[in-house]
Formats: structure tokens, sequence, C-alpha cells
């Protein structure tokens, strides 16, 4: 396991090399890529709300930022502290630099928590064989050091956005959820659904990771081997953190809420921030190009239509949500994984900060994942879409050889590879409960 | 699964039992399909359509020519003026500034005099592609005798709003004036003060007649950056005109008449439609007066072909000039090329008799030069290096052309000359009157294209085909070589379940090309190093190219030593097939990018790197085929590795070229160097597609 020895030096390298690259961030000019930064979480844009903020006028007036009234109050003041000669978002960047880290902390820890889980499921199962199947790769380390050599992750996190935050409130909501520390989770979740809505979904997963505990093999296997009660005390759904869990969201929601109107006070109020943040991203107002498929989708759509397509488009990840939670109920974090997948792939506004995220969970089920047909076609996929994509930007904005469509392939060929990876990862999963099922047959 | 497969393989759809059909017979259908693609590109001179003006708001030659006799006599008499200003005050370059813009204020233009800072073109990292050069000028610009002045005269249009322009560019050289410059002088003059009586004017036009002392490049490019880059009156650290004029001269009283404040400031006149650069060249004599068109800018960009459509169609179906665009000349006289398009012709006519209904016409002359237009097209597209001043006007989306005419006679011949300023300044304003048509930008025809012909055009869905089938071999090779080493591996591990040694290994199933994955990376992370030297190699004091290129080539194979040695224990654990065919997906990857960002180096690349990545294997590897085929694989191999090395390619073509005493070391160190500072694409490619690629094929051809 060459990644136990090197973790550490990898980490600190992996940083290093942020902090290496952060002088240079504003010669790679990577916060006015679209790739990068979108309307919800560019940097620049929440400069502008604050600079607006101070000269008392809204932060939602005009159409220039919409992210959470929060956000403002903490980094707000650090981009418009300037150190002398060096880049203009120097502290948010190094800030950027520090959540990078939590979160890739965070991934490791629940990757540990997922492995011991692992580890006694094995052991209830089959003692027998369990060192023979126990022989994978470390998930947690391979996790977590994806996270952080990520391309993407080292991308978004000197493009001056904060797509790192909301990274973190997911991972830190699942973490919670996890280790069971109820208040945690429900903050986490709290605060991801109120930066960018999306993570709203992961509700059911939380749900399910605080009822049942960590993945797990399907539960019918348990019974089998273990009649006693020993066995099937792992899988009672426990009702007692859920309602836990709703009362700690409800206490971050009004705390949350309550914060944002004393931020906001003297303007227009709450309703006037949802509308601002929460429609914005329901209605897809922005319709500058992104990586995303929707932006070219409204701008050619009839605009009595549009409700219609805003109402099927946003459907689109609600319709996935239950099949997909009855038919993975024993591994909620993969669940969890699947959903952020899927939302990336759909969400009005995406960057390649969330393909960070959902790469790196993945990293988490390498064990399980061993099998996966087309990873290698998928890795080509994922270089060749993210090295395509700036050069027909280039090509359509900078030479004008190109146009709009150009662009778009891209945007399309990349929904592509995100669908051939969720179908794939699934069934690759489902298949390794299978296998697993067959094994315990044949003892 | 295993009992699962027969079924499903018979039942699988059509395009799945043809991608595994393609997959299994790979090597024929590489061969094929390399062949294929090579005939295409040999036969894309056949396949060249005439061009046709597409945009009809154009209507190229449809009124009478205005520019008359009269005209003639008021260029010939600036050219005078011009030249002996320039003759009797050697060294006075703002002497003939200061005539020009003094007679663009006669006709009733708004006069400015564009000053611009020589700064020589050098190495910068980070600087490519990004179309607005961010580096700041610094502007302690005290010294007036580094700047370059140049006159620039705008009429504004009469039925125009001022929002849209027409760009008129002569060079000249301010300091050493010329007879040619002067008469292209002449010729913009004339032109330009007919056009300020003209009333169907609806685009404002603008003159630039630039100092072209430090190249013509530079003074074009900084004017157009100026223009596109808002000034504030605040960021005076520059000086006025009127300093310059002040320290170059001596007369008092006309300074006193000059007002130097009013030519300062940066006059604009909207969005330019269109640009021509005018030269007038003394070339060798022809039967007829002569235009050459010079096209291609950076990194393989081309004007729309529109413009170059009614210069073409105006030069010979009007003014009765000879059109030409640039020509491999050496390629005209090849005598395997004329084989080639006689076997062509003869195999057309068979053809014909064959079948009356097709009529293929296909000539061997026609041919030769087509062939030998299209490789001057293709490789100065392919350099990525602007053949002109027009190249800086493409860089802000502005369809640009060079036209470089010369007149039958010799220059001083009085007679031929006013003949020749007539058709050129009538052609100028055919030209001029037609764009000034133009309802919004040139959209409606090719902007990817090659000329074989100054009326024959290669579209891209043409000349796509012969790229498409040189690469669409890659990936099915790359396929083919995984799913082979996927299959192996899974009899092997059926057939010796035990396990045999305690060893990791690591990653099983689909994620084996992950060891492989981690050797081509960090190939091209050493490819990236090794493009970045040169930056600091030019940082060295003293050197000249061989010094420069002994250290660049030595720093490499340090950093290559000591990569190698730090991640010995990391990479390893690989087979070749799965090295080659990750290589082969990053080589498929890099070329595919490339013909987007420019097309013919991917073309001119492919042609090497296609049939060297497919051809590898190890050496000491035995093959089941009879002994001649292998030892002939074997030798093919070596050669590609020879030859696809990139200084070695560069040498070989040198020395066939220009004979093989003229190559010298520091030959690639020049190459690169001059790719560099134009920030052509081309070296892009070099270093980080063909370079890895290279060293990839060579550590297979050695592996054990």
């Amino acid at each position: 396991m060459a990644g136990t020895r090197w973790y550490w030096p990898l980490v600190w390298a992996a940083l290093a090399f942020r902090l290496l690259l952060v002088p240079f961030a504003d010669n790679l000019n990577l916060g006015s890529r679209p790739e990068v930064a979108t309307p919800l979480t560019s940097l620049r844009r929440l400069a502008e709300g604050y600079w607006l903020k101070q000269s008392s006028l809204s932060p939602y007036t005009g159409s220039m930022y919409h992210g959470s009234p929060l956000l403002l109050i903490i980094l707000g003041p650090l981009t418009v502290k300037r150190i002398e000669s060096q880049p203009a978002h120097l502290c948010c960047s190094l800030i950027f630099v520090l959540v990078d880290f939590f979160t890739a902390m965070l991934i490791r820890a629940i990757g540990e928590k997922l492995m011991l889980t692992n580890c006694n499921n094995l052991k209830l199962l089959k003692p027998s064989k369990l060192v023979e199947s126990f022989g994978g790769v470390d998930a947690a380390d391979i996790a977590s050091l994806i996270y952080l050599w990520n391309p993407f992750t080292v991308v978004t996190c000197l493009g001056s956005c904060t797509s790192p935050i909301d990274n973190l409130m997911v991972v830190l909501a699942i973490y919670g959820a996890c280790s069971r520390i109820v208040p945690l989770a429900a903050f986490g979740w709290v605060m991801a659904t109120h930066f960018s809505l999306y993570p709203g979904i992961l509700v059911i997963p939380v749900l399910l990771l605080l009822g049942y505990g960590p993945d797990a093999p399907p539960p019918k296997l348990f019974p089998q081997k273990h009649s006693n009660g020993d066995g099937s005390l792992v899988h009672v759904f426990s009702w007692g953190p859920i309602l836990q869990f709703a009362l700690w969201v409800v206490i971050w929601s009004c705390y949350v809420l309550l914060l944002s109107s004393i931020s906001l006070k003297g303007f227009d109020g709450l309703y006037d921030m949802l509308k601002k943040t929460l429609g914005f991203i329901l209605t897809v107002e922005d319709l500058s190009p992104n990586i995303g498929v929707l932006w070219y989708f409204f701008a050619e759509v009839f605009e009595f239509f549009r409700g219609f397509f805003l109402i099927v488009f946003h459907v689109n990840i609600l319709f996935m949500v239950c099949p997909l939670a009855i038919r993975l109920m024993h591994r909620p974090c993969f669940l969890a994984f699947v959903y952020i997948t899927i939302s990336a792939t759909l969400k009005s506004y995406p960057s390649v900060g969330d393909a960070a995220l959902y790469l790196s969970l993945l990293g988490l089920f390498a064990n399980e994942l061993a099998e996966m047909k087309f990873s290698f076609f998928l890795f080509c996929g994922y270089i060749g879409v993210s090295l395509l994509s700036p050069v027909m930007h280039n090509l359509w904005i900078w030479r004008g050889t190109g146009n709009a469509n150009f662009y778009f392939a891209t945007g399309l060929a990349y929904a592509c590879l995100q669908t051939v990876l969720v179908v794939e990862s699934v069934s690759t999963m489902l298949n390794h409960d299978r296998k697993l099922k067959k094994e315990l047959k044949k003892t | 699964m295993e009992e699962q497969k027969p079924p499903a393989a018979r039942k699988s759809r059509l395009i799945v039992r043809l991608g595994s059909f393609l997959v299994s017979h790979s090597a024929f259908v590489s061969v094929i399909c390399c062949v294929a693609g090579c005939i295409t590109l040999l036969l894309l001179p056949v396949l060249a359509k005439n061009t046709y003006v597409s945009e009809n708001a154009l209507m190229p030659g449809s009124a009478n020519p205005m520019f008359s006799n009269q005209d003639v006599v008021e260029a010939n008499r600036f050219v005078k003026d011009i030249y002996e200003t320039g003759i009797l005050k050697d060294g006075s370059g703002m002497e003939i500034a200061r005539l020009i813009g003094k007679h663009m204020e006669d006709v009733g233009a708004e006069v400015y005099y564009h000053k611009f800072k020589y700064r020589n073109l050098q190495f910068h990292p980070l600087c490519f592609f990004s179309s607005i050069p961010r580096t700041a000028v610094p502007q302690n610009s005290s010294a007036c005798t580094l700047n370059g002045v140049s006159p620039v005269g705008i009429i504004r249009a009469p039925r125009g709003d001022g929002k849209e322009s027409i760009v008129l560019v002569t060079p000249y050289n301010s300091e050493n004036i010329k007879l040619n410059e002067a008469l292209s002088l002449g010729l913009a003059y004339s032109v330009f003060s007919l056009l300020s009586r003209v009333v169907w004017l609806a685009k404002d036009i603008v003159w630039l007649a630039a100092d072209s002392r430090y190249g013509e490049y530079t003074s074009v490019a900084s004017w157009l950056k100026d223009y596109h880059n808002p000034t504030f009156s605040s960021d005076s650290g520059k000086i006025g005109i009127e300093m310059c004029f002040e320290k170059t001269e001596n007369h008092v009283e006309e300074q006193s008449s000059f007002d130097g404040a009013a030519y300062d400031d940066f006059k604009r006149a909207g969005t330019m439609s269109a640009a021509l650069v005018v030269k007038v060249m003394d070339k060798e004599r022809s039967e007829r007066d002569r235009v050459d068109i010079y096209a291609e800018a950076s990194n393989g960009q081309m004007p729309n072909l529109d413009l170059i459509n009614i210069v073409h169609y105006l030069a010979v179906h009007r003014q009765g000039l000879h059109v030409r665009v640039g020509t491999f000349g050496f390629l005209l006289n090849s005598a395997l090329l004329k084989h080639v398009g006689k076997t062509l012709q003869r195999l057309t006519r068979l053809a014909e008799s064959l079948n009356l209904g097709w009529k293929l016409g296909v000539n061997s002359a026609d041919f030769v030069e087509g062939t030998a237009t299209l490789a001057s097209s293709m490789y100065y597209q392919a350099l990525g290096v602007p053949t002109g001043p027009h190249g800086a006007f493409r860089d802000f989306q502005i369809d640009a052309i060079t036209m470089e005419l010369s007149p039958r006679t010799s220059l001083t011949n009085d007679n031929g000359i006013s003949s020749f300023l007539l058709r050129s300044g009538r052609l100028i304003e055919g030209v001029i009157r037609s764009v000034n048509n133009l309802l919004e930008k040139f959209h409606q025809s090719f902007f990817l294209y090659f000329l074989t012909a100054p009326n024959k055009f290669v579209s891209v869905g043409v000349y796509m085909i012969a790229f498409a089938l040189l690469v669409a071999p890659l990936p099915i090779v790359a396929a083919a070589l995984f799913s082979s080493t996927a299959n192996a591996r899974s009899l092997t591990t059926i057939s010796n379940n035990k396990p045999t040694n305690s060893k990791p290994v690591t990653r099983s199933g689909s994620w084996n090309w992950l060891h492989s994955a981690k050797l081509v990376f960090l190939v091209h992370l050493w490819a990236l190093i090794v493009s970045l030297l040169p930056y600091f190699v030019s940082q060295i004091p003293h050197t000249n190219s061989t010094t420069s290129m002994l250290s660049w080539s030595l720093s490499s194979l340090l950093i290559l030593y000591l990569l190698t040695r730090l991640t010995k224990s990391y990479v390893e654990g690989y087979q070749w097939e799965v090295l080659k065919s990750v290589m082969i997906a990053a080589a498929s990857i890099g070329l595919s990018l490339m013909s987007i960002i420019n097309f013919s180096t991917a073309q001119v690349g492919s042609i090497l790197l296609v049939p060297m990545c497919l051809m590898v294997r190890p050496l000491k590897q035995p093959i089941q085929v009879p002994i001649f085929p292998a030892a002939l694989l074997k030798i093919l191999n070596i050669l590609l590795a020879v030859v696809a090395f990139p200084p070695a390619s560069l040498a070989i073509l040198k020395g066939c070229l220009r004979g093989f005493e003229s190559i010298n070391i520091g030959d690639f160190w020049e190459w690169s160097e001059f790719l560099w500072v134009w920030n052509s694409a081309t070296y892009l490619f070099v270093a980080l597609v063909h370079l890895p690629c290279w060293y990839l094929c060579v550590h297979i051809l050695l592996h054990n």
C-alpha cells in the first residue's frame, strides 16, 4: 500500500502546490472561465455584491450577486483587502486552500468510517475468508488524495469561486451523518442547501445514514448467515436520530434565516433574498454559457414554453431520487455520490467544482468498483472534454471562426460522460452485491 | 458473466457487432485507413472547388470605377514629394510622417499620429492563446528614437454612423524609404483622396501609414492594440507627439505652426469590417501586372474566403491583373509529382472512357501546380506564424489580407507605372466599395480552407476526411490492444487462481491501465518542463543558438534522469500493450485537440505520429509472422523512431531542401525560438504531444 506511506507528504505537497500557484492566479485568469466560476459562485460577483452593500444598497440590486448573504459577511471584507503587488483575491484564495484541506480530511474520515463498517460486516458474513477478501486498497486515503490532486479541484481553488465552501458543506453533512453527529449533519445539510439548493436531495442519504448506519451489503444477506439477534441488530431503522435531525434542521434553518435577515436589514428582506438566490437557480435567468446543458436549451426555447420546460428539467432530477433510494437503500454513501453526480449533470449552473467533489467521492468506493467497465474510456473522456472545452470557447468567443454549437457540443459530451459514469458505477455496485451473494451461497 | 456472454454476443445490436468487428481486425483496418488517408491527402488538389462570392451584398464590380487618370497624376506627384523628402533629409523619419499627415488633412481627413514603442518580441511563458496581451508597457518613453510614428487619417463617411470602418494599411520604412514604398504610399493616398470625395461611402475609411522601421507587423499590431484598448487622458506618462517633432526638428518657425496636441489623441472609427494591406513590390517581370495575395494569420487562421474572392474577381475580371498566391517553387519541378499527375490523368481518362457520363477532367499540370500551392498554404498555416502585417488584424477577428502589387515594367518607367497605378487604384477602390456594401461582418463564406489556386479552394468538409482517415485507426487500435490484454488477463486469472505471491497486485480488473497511465503522465510532465525550459535558457547571457540548444537538451536529459530515478519504484508492473494503448489514447486526444486549434499542424504531425504509434512494438518481442515482414517491421520502427524525433526531422527536412552541409546544431533552437516568439501553437504541439509520444515509442521499442 503505497498510499499510506506517501499519504502525508502528498497532502502537504498538494497544499504547497496550491500556495505556489496562488500568486499566479490572476495571470491564469481562471476567475473568468465559464467552466470554473458560475454566476452563483463567482467571487467577482461577490465582491460586487459586497461593494453594493457597503454603499447601502441591497446586494441583490441589479443582477450581479446571487449567493448567500452569509458568504457576503464572511468573504466580503476579504475581497477588498489588498496586499501590495499581490493578486486581488489573495486572502480568499488562502481561505479556499484551507477549506480544501478540511474537505479532504473529512473525506478521509468518511472513508475510514466506511472501511470500518465494511470490515465489521465482512466479519459478520464470512469470518473465515476475511483476510483474503479484504485485500483492497486504502480507499479513504485514495479518495482524499483524489480530492486534493484532482486538477478540477486545483482549478476551482485558484479560480476565485466559492465552490470549495459548497463542497465542504456537502461533505460535512455526509460526515456528520456517517459518524452520527446529528447537529453537524443538520448544519452541513442546511448550509449546503442554503448555498446551492441542489444538495437538498441529500436529505435522503443523510436520513438513511442516520437510520441504518453506513454502507453495508444488502440486508437480505445477513439473516441467511446470522439468524440470531447479533446480525439483525445492524439493520433496524432507528427513529431517534431522525427526530433529532429534524429538530436540528429546524433550529439551524431558523438560525440561518435569522442571520440573513439581520444582515439584509434595511433592504428588501428575506423574500427578496429567496427570490434572488433560489429563484435564480430555479428559473435559469442567466443564460451565459457554461458546461451544463440548460443554458443552450433555454436560449433557444420559446418564451411561452419556458415555464413548462423549467418544470421538466428540474423534475428530471427529482424523478430519479425515489427509484435510486429504494434500490441503493443499503448503501447511503454511494447513494449520496449518485445524487451529487446526477445533480451536477442536470443543475442549472454547473462547474468543474461539482465534478471535483463527486470524483473524489467515487474514490471512496475504489474496492467495490474495481470491476468497473469503461474506466479507461471515462478517464480519456474527462481529459479530452476538459481540454476541448476551453479551446472551443476560444474558437467561439475570441477567434470568431466557431459558434455556440461548438462549445455546447463539449457540454453535451461532458453530460454524456457523467451519465455513463453514473450508469456504470451503479451497475458495478449492484454486480458487486450480487457477487457477494453468490460467494456466500457457495460457502 | 462468463455464462451469459455467448448469447449476449449473438443478440447484440448491429453497432456493437460492427465495433467489435473493427476492433478484431484492427491491423487490417488501420492499414486501410492510413493508406486511404494519405491518398485522400494527395488527391486534395483534385477535389478543390472553384471559389464563388458567397455574400450577395458584396456585389463586386457592379459599379464603374471612379478612379481616373487625374488621381494617377496626383499619386505620382505625391510619390515624387515623398521620395524627394526621404532622399534629401536622410534619417528624418518624422518629416515623411508629417508630409503624409499634411496631405491627409488636405483631403479633409481627421489626422493623428500614432506613436508606439518598439518592443522586441521575446520569450514569455503563459502567453499562449491569450488574445489580449496583458503585459503592462513600461512607460519610460523619453527616448523618441525608440518610438515609431505612424500617421493615421480617418475619412468620416457621409452616409455612415461612424460605427464601422475599413482599414487601408501601407507600410513604409521611415528611415530609409524606397521607391516601391513611396509608390504604395502614393497609391493609397490617391485612393484615399478619391474616397474623401465620393458620396456612396457608408463606412469610415482609416488609412494607416505604418512606420515599418521595426518591422511591419509590430507597428500594425501596436496600433490595433491601442485601438481596441481604452485609453484615458489621465495615464499620460506618455509624451505628446510634438515633443518627438521638437527633438528631430530644428525649424522653429515650422514648429510654431504645428499644433501637436490636436494630433495626439487617439481617434477611432468603430469596428473594422475588413483591412487591406497594400504594398508595391518590384518583382521579376511578367507580361501582366501582378497581385500576390497573402492571407495566413497566426495559428493557421485565415480571413473569410469572400475577401479573397472579391480581390480575385476584381483583379482578374475587371482590371486584368495576374493573381497569385504562395507556391512552393521546388515542388513545381518535382519529377515525382509530375509522374503522379500523369498517372492520375491517365487513370481519369480511363475512367472517362469506361463511363462517358463521368467528367473528372484531371490535368497533370494543374495537379502539380495545385499541389505546390496547397503545400505552401498548408505549410504557412502549420507554422502558425503570420505571413504579413495582416496577421495582426486576425487576432481581433478582423478579416485582412496583404496585397503585394508588382508592375510589369520597372518602377522608374513612367508610362508603365501610370497604367499600373490606374489598375491598382481601381482594384483597391472596387474592393473597398464591395466591403462598403457589407451589411454585417464577413460570415457567409468559409474561414477554414486551403487554397490550391487563387480561385480554387478545399473546404474544411473535404480536407477533414484525410485527417479523419489518418486518425481513425488510433482509437480502434487502442481499443483492440486494451481488450486483448483484458482478455488475456482474465484467462490467466482463471487458470491460476491460487494466490502465488503475497505481493499486492493493487488494482485488479479494469483499473489495470493505471500503472501505464502513471508513466504516460510522468512523460508528459517531463515534456511540459522541457517546453518551459527555453524561457530559462534564454535568460543566460552571451549564448548563441548552439550553446542554447546544447544546454536545453542537457538540462532536459538531466530532468528526465532525475524523474526516472525518483519514481522508479512508482512506475512498474505495466504491460507494453497497455502502455501502448494509453499512449495512443493520449496521442489521439492531442491530435484531435490540435486539429481544432490549427488543423494543418495536426495534419502534418499526424503523418509522422500515426504510423509511429501504430507500428511500435518491442524489438525483442518475437512476432508470429514470417521472417521478412517481421524484419521489415523492425526496420520501419527504427527508421520512424529516428525520423520522428523533432530535431532530427527538422534536420532531415532542412538537409533535403538546402543540402546537408547547412545543418547546424542550433537550428532546432532557432526554429523553436521563432515559433515561441510568434506564440505559435505548433510549438506546444511539438513539445507537449509529439515529444512525449516519441519518447514513449522509444520506451516501448526498448522494452523487454
